[in-house]
């Protein structure tokens, strides 16, 4: 049996502000196999966010232990973890964040070109993927000439191009309409079953919570529930 | 990821604020044509000295019998006692191809009686043909004419007119110690006065026909006591002085061969000196523009700490995103030069061919014992100018380092959350 993609050890996150504590993530213990594409739902502050940035090792936990692929982030050095993202993680984020400087193709094909790996090869990949998202012809557009869902399937793409063993979504879907935000999620959901990659995807939309298979709820900083549902995808 | 792909994310990243881009573009650059032409008057101003230093009388080169300076002995002169076939020295010089022109000259000190009053002065006996060639000295008629070769009249100065009382065509009277032990005496006329604005000159030097000095001295024709030599740059001389030296060795005369650096150190010495300021202004200069680049650059990554927390969380490393910024700001710096050398040289060479004459302003000038022209004149430095490129580039990229540390090791997660 292979690794899970995830696994966390009863992780805590406490900031400190001023004189006040806050306890951001309090004890998520969590699993998740390859393939998987779960839900994280819970009202805003309720740390999801500050969930992923632990799992993509861009914060460090105050305590327990986070696996990725089976490699213990919470072991390793600012180079290990740098590695360990680009090889092993891909992110979305609510505000598309893609480099305003390079073409949809450049971004997309971003994390690859950091693997260094030919040009050739890159491009054949990302054009795949473009066809596969409905971005075809958008290559070369900068993203200032893109609308946000379009944005937003070009972060989908730069997650998912270097077949990651996890992509996190902070709230995608944040900054888009209803149409695009479906548009969205039935991109992300033919990669999880076509690709088989593992999506963690946090939102507070109930909408979106409606059609997943595994929804985690989050409640001040601690899992509420975990459950498996049948998926009513709309095909 | 490659360099390429580094480079040219700095570049673009340049064009998104093409005017901040502009401007600090232009800023180096006004820094580049400053010091450029900064240098530019410091080298123009070294050049008028040393050529009129050595332009107005010296010359560039002094051929001497060895034992003439420092005293000055009117007896020690070249070829000593019996004298020497100067010609053939002068043949010989006139053959190097760094030497334009060569006279002979006789000095002698005396006393000049006007009816009115009598001073000492020197008395230099020149070549009227050839004394052009090597000297300033003969053209700076002010009024009359210039002596008749052989005849007994001679120029002075304007200043020693004024002492003196003379007009042009006063008869005066010229008192020496000659070479034979005798005091020569004979009565001169003052053909006409010159004017070179030193006083140190006008007030002391009286030109007279070589031989006609000759004949007061009691000196034969063939003893001179100095050739003067004009080169085709100051800046040969030194070299031209030494292959003399050795052209005239054959002769069999006893000749010490000096040029101008030799017989004018102060003038070298603050032509060196002057090297030396360049490098300090490059530096003034610069160092004020490398905190105007560094402050814009901290500016633009600033407002982009965002882009680098993306790049970052990506798994990008720090070093990576110091190479972008790097490269921002060493493509900033060749802007910044191109737009320098496109601006600087055409006003340069402008400004070469036509130097402002600012005689209306300031009359005569003199410097370290040199009459300078009242001009703004500019010289070309390539070695300097290229220094001066270099020097920009470095200020382009040092300026980048540290908004480029500052962005490389930011902390993602505080930039990233709340996106
Ligand atoms: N860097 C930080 N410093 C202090 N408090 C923080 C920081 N990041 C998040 N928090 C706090 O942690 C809690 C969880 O925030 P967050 O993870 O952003 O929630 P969510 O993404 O679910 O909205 C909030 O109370 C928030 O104010
Ligand atoms: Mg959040």
């Amino acid at each position: 049996m292979g690794n899970p993609a995830l696994r966390t050890e009863a992780v805590w996150k406490v900031f400190h502000q001023e004189a006040e504590e806050v306890r951001a993530v309090r004890g998520v213990t969590l699993t998740i196999q390859p393939g998987e594409f779960v839900v994280l739902a819970g009202p805003s502050g309720s740390g999801k966010t500050t969930l992923l940035n632990l799992i993509g090792g861009l914060t460090r936990p105050t305590d327990g232990r986070v696996w990725v692929d089976g490699l213990e982030l919470t072991r390793m050095g600012s180079r290990e973890l740098a590695r360990m993202r680009l090889e092993k993680l891909g992110f979305i984020f609510q505000s598309y964040n893609l480099l305003p400087v390079l073409s949809a193709l450049e971004n997309a094909e971003f994390p690859l070109l950091l693997r260094g790996m030919e040009r050739e090869q890159r491009e054949r990949r990302v054009r795949e993927l473009f066809q596969r998202t409905g971005l075809a012809g958008l290559e070369h557009r900068r993203p200032g000439k893109l609308s946000g869902g379009q944005q937003q399937r070009v972060a989908v793409i730069r997650a998912v191009v270097g077949e990651p063993a996890l992509v996190l979504a902070d709230e995608p879907t944040a900054n888009l309409d209803s149409a695009a935000s479906d548009i969205l999620l039935t991109v992300m959901e033919e990669l999880n079953r076509d690709l088989g990659t593992t999506f963690i995807f946090a939102t507070h939309d109930s909408r979106l919570m409606e059609r997943s298979r595994r929804l985690i709820h989050l409640v001040d900083g601690q899992i509420v529930s975990d459950q498996w549902q049948e998926s009513r995808r709309e095909q | 990821m490659t360099l390429p792909s580094w480079w040219l994310i700095g570049w673009r990243n340049l064009g998104r604020n093409p005017r901040r881009t502009f401007i600090t573009a232009l800023g180096l650059a006004a820094g580049y044509f400053a010091v450029i032409f900064m240098i530019g008057f410091a080298d123009g101003l070294k050049v008028e000295m040393i050529e009129n230093g050595t332009g107005l009388m010296t010359g560039q080169i002094q051929i001497h019998s060895p034992r003439y300076r420092p005293d000055r002995s009117l007896y020690e002169t070249i070829g000593s006692r019996a004298g020497a076939d100067f010609e053939a020295v002068i043949r010989t010089a006139l053959q190097d191809p760094a030497v334009v022109a060569a006279a002979p000259r006789v000095y002698g000190a005396g006393l000049l009686s006007s009816g009115q009053s009598t001073r000492g002065g020197m008395l230099m006996g020149i070549d009227l043909d050839r004394e052009p060639g090597v000297s300033r000295l003969g053209n700076s008629l002010s009024q009359g004419r210039a002596p008749t070769p052989a005849a007994n009249e001679l120029l002075i100065g304007t200043e020693m007119a004024r002492r003196l009382e003379l007009q042009v065509g006063d008869e005066v009277i010229l008192v020496a110690p000659a070479a034979d032990g005798s005091m020569g005496n004979d009565i001169f006329r003052v053909c006409g006065l010159y004017r070179t604005g030193m006083a140190e000159l006008d007030g002391a030097f009286a030109l007279v026909p070589i031989r006609s000095l000759q004949r007061l001295l009691a000196l034969d024709p063939g003893r001179i006591h100095e050739i003067a030599v004009s080169t085709t740059d100051p800046w040969l001389a030194p070299e031209a002085g030494r292959r003399l030296a050795a052209e005239l060795a054959p002769l069999g005369v006893e000749l010490e061969v000096l040029d101008w650096t030799g017989l004018r150190p102060e003038m070298l010495e603050y032509a060196l000196l002057m090297g030396s300021w360049y490098s300090i202004v490059v530096i003034i200069v610069f160092a004020i523009a490398l905190f105007g680049v560094a402050n814009t650059m901290l500016m633009s990554t600033f407002e982009r700490r965002r882009e680098f927390s993306v790049m970052l969380a990506l798994g990008a490393r720090p070093h990576q995103i110091l190479l972008t910024v790097i490269s921002e700001a060493t493509a900033l710096g060749w802007i910044s030069l191109v737009l320098g050398v496109a601006v600087t040289f055409p006003l340069i060479a402008w400004w070469h061919q036509y130097p402002i004459d600012l005689s209306w302003i300031y009359g005569d000038l003199t410097m370290l014992g040199a009459l300078i022209r009242p001009v703004l004149r500019i010289e070309y430095n390539f070695p300097m100018s290229v220094w001066t490129g270099l020097a920009l580039l470095l200020t382009a990229v040092t300026a980048g380092l540290y908004p480029a540390a500052r962005a490389a090791w930011m902390p993602p997660a505080d930039t990233l959350s709340g996106l």
